[in-house]
């Protein structure tokens, strides 16, 4: 009989067994070697922990890829969840296309959308040049090379996904539910409010949570239209393993991806206590 | 490509009985340890299937990666199963501190005396070079001047303009020195103390504002100079030639360029100690062969002799040109191995601050 209940529950499960090899191999396997990278050299070190939490330069870094990321992924919130709201406004047979033109900017490498910014921000770019052809400005304005064109390439790569994460989500929603609000007398922006916009957030946060992590990667963009100071944690790693040094680099991926996953893990707490309780009522 | 390679498989079948006839005679073979792709390629034609005809010393050229763990391993082992090694600078210094390398007799490498003595160091010798040099946009100059050294690039009132640097330590803070005017022999011997370093950075404070870039790819200040976004900016030399080919008016300040060079290192424990002497001689101590080799990759090599073979419109955009390396210094791979890890930390601290 319990033989019989385990080869169920077994013969259930069966079908994830692929998916879980693959995540052990290709993602748990190769974290746990950055981890033995990180604290044996080659004997048990918290060597290199000690050197980033003491050292300001890897502090300062470390909030700024933090608020980087977080602010990246808000931008493309605010931007992308209107995006998508329009385009399931649309008519069924209109939709394909639009989400067609979202999506072709993500076929094209990154390395060449970031070159192509600096045409466009550059001092003999196209910004500069229609304003001092128009006569609105007299000097070439510094739009390269900034915080600014650090957040606008960013946002400009990332966006397409916080629109396909917030359209598969909102085609999920039964438009029934806004017309049954609007039938029992609810105005259109409540029964948007009360309605769509709860059921819609999840997918949401989703979308935010994915930007958020890609972010907190980035180490080219910020390379390549950033200044000085636009340096994110992705951009350290690779020095360190530029100069050979793997077991501060893996320390500092470590650092990466623990408080990645706490800080994600924060959100969704905070989100499942405030915004998705009255649902679920 | 495919029929290249069809090609070498042919002429590797065609040779195959010379090779084993030529390995009754003499049955030597070197393991060479090298980067593969096309530089082999160049590699095996001009100096591989000729050292063999010349000495009956077959060479085995590997495409390696990652050659310090790789040579860790080997002298753990105790058991090299390279002879000859292909280093880059942080490779060379890190084995040349953990003492992996034999020494060499230059007297068997280079019996002629050909090559100059910053080539010959005393584990290894220096096989191809490039340059970190200042490139300037010539329409972007004030009438009728030309930078010609680092204390111009530094001198904002006399040369208006944006400028970009590489974001590394090394080499900018010998571009500092060599602004304030030190000796470039004296470079490192300053460097080595903290109140080097510190006069270094103090320079470095002065240009700052001024740089509006900091590239981390060697194609960035190419881009940059080609789109205008800077009137001046450190470069590799080689990068420059073309931007120029391409007709942006662009010109080389070869004074106070960062020499740095690719070497080859013989293993220490090899079996073949002497036959690896001779190759590497063969290799970067003849200045017809490595006049082939820089016209082939642009990376030339120091043997004395060597432009006598090269067309000068080719030759004065080299770096290793008798009227460009005058200015230049080799960087100083040891020391950067000692001094990297502190210093880079400095660097990242001073530019965010």
């Amino acid at each position: 009989m319990t033989g019989s209940l385990t080869a169920m529950r077994f013969g259930r499960h069966f079908p994830l067994i692929p998916a879980l090899a693959l995540v052990f191999a290709m993602f748990a396997v190769p974290v746990a070697f950055v981890f033995v990278e990180a604290v044996f050299a080659p004997e048990f070190s918290l060597a290199h922990f000690d050197r980033f939490f003491t050292r300001s330069v890897y502090l300062t870094v470390y909030w700024n890829t933090l608020f980087v990321s977080a602010t990246v992924a808000s931008i493309c919130l605010l931007i992308g969840y209107p995006m998508a709201l329009f385009i399931v406004g649309q008519p069924e047979r209109r939709r394909p296309l639009l989400l067609f033109l979202v999506l072709v900017p993500l076929w094209m490498s990154i390395l060449v959308r970031t070159y192509a910014w600096m045409v466009v921000l550059g001092r003999e770019g196209i910004v500069n040049s229609a304003l001092l052809w128009t006569g609105i400005i007299d000097q070439p304005m510094t739009l390269m090379f900034t915080t600014g064109s650090v957040y606008v390439a960013m946002v400009q790569i990332l966006l397409p996904i916080m629109v396909v994460t917030c359209y598969s989500a909102m085609t999920e929603i039964d438009p029934g539910l806004v017309r049954a609000a609007r039938v029992c007398g609810a105005p259109p922006f409540a029964a948007f409010r009360r309605v769509f916009l709860p059921l819609s957030l999840e997918g949401a946060l989703t979308g935010w949570s994915v930007i958020f992590i890609l972010s907190m990667g980035f180490f080219i963009v910020p390379a390549l239209v950033g200044g000085r100071r636009d340096v994110l944690l992705g951009n350290m790693i690779v020095n360190q393993i530029a100069q050979a040094n793997w077991g501060f680099a893996a320390a500092m991926a470590i650092v990466l991806l623990v408080s990645t996953v706490v800080l994600l893990a924060l959100v969704r707490l905070v989100a499942a206590r405030f915004l998705y309780s009255p649902r679920e009522v | 490509m495919k029929s290249l390679t069809r090609r070498s498989l042919l002429a590797a079948v065609v040779a195959m009985p010379l090779a084993t006839a030529g390995a009754a005679a003499q049955d030597v073979e070197i393991t060479y340890a090298g980067s593969g792709g096309g530089l082999a390629q160049v590699m095996d034609m001009l100096f591989d299937k000729p050292f063999a005809e010349a000495t009956g010393i077959r060479i085995k050229a590997l495409a390696t990666t990652d050659r310090v763990s790789a040579m860790r391993a080997m002298m753990q082992a105790g058991n090299p199963i390279w002879d000859v090694a292909e280093l880059t600078p942080i490779d060379y210094a890190t084995a040349s501190l953990e003492g992996w390398l034999e020494p060499i007799d230059w007297s068997v490498a280079d019996p002629g005396n050909l090559l100059p003595e910053d080539a010959k160091l005393a584990d290894a010798g220096i096989a191809a070079t490039y340059s970190t040099v200042i490139a300037q946009r010539t329409d972007k100059l004030p009438e009728g001047k030309q930078m010609t050294s680092w204390a111009d690039f530094w001198d904002v009132e006399s040369f208006p303009g944006p400028r970009a640097m590489q974001d590394s330590v090394m080499e900018n803070l010998e571009f500092a020195l060599l602004a304030e005017g030190v000796d470039a022999k004296e470079v490192y011997s300053i460097l080595a103390t903290e109140e080097g370093v510190d006069r270094a950075f103090a320079k470095l404070d002065e240009i700052k504002p001024h740089v509006v870039a900091w590239w981390t790819a060697g194609a960035q200040p190419v881009q940059m100079l080609a789109d205008g976004e800077v009137a001046f900016t450190t470069a590799w030399n080689g990068r420059i030639t073309q931007l120029k080919q391409e007709g942006v008016p662009v010109e080389t300040v070869w004074n106070g360029g960062a020499l740095k060079p690719s070497y080859v290192g013989i293993l220490k424990g090899t079996k073949h100690k002497k036959e690896a002497e001779q190759y590497i001689g063969f290799m970067i101590g003849d200045p017809q062969r490595s006049a082939e080799f820089a016209k082939m990759v642009a990376y030339p090599g120091m043997v004395k002799g060597l432009y006598d073979h090269i067309d000068p419109e080719v030759g004065r955009e080299l770096p290793t040109h008798p009227d460009n390396i005058a200015g230049q210094f080799v960087v100083d791979a040891v020391f950067w191995a000692k001094n990297m890890d502190a210093l880079q930390e400095r660097w990242q601290e001073w530019l965010l601050d």
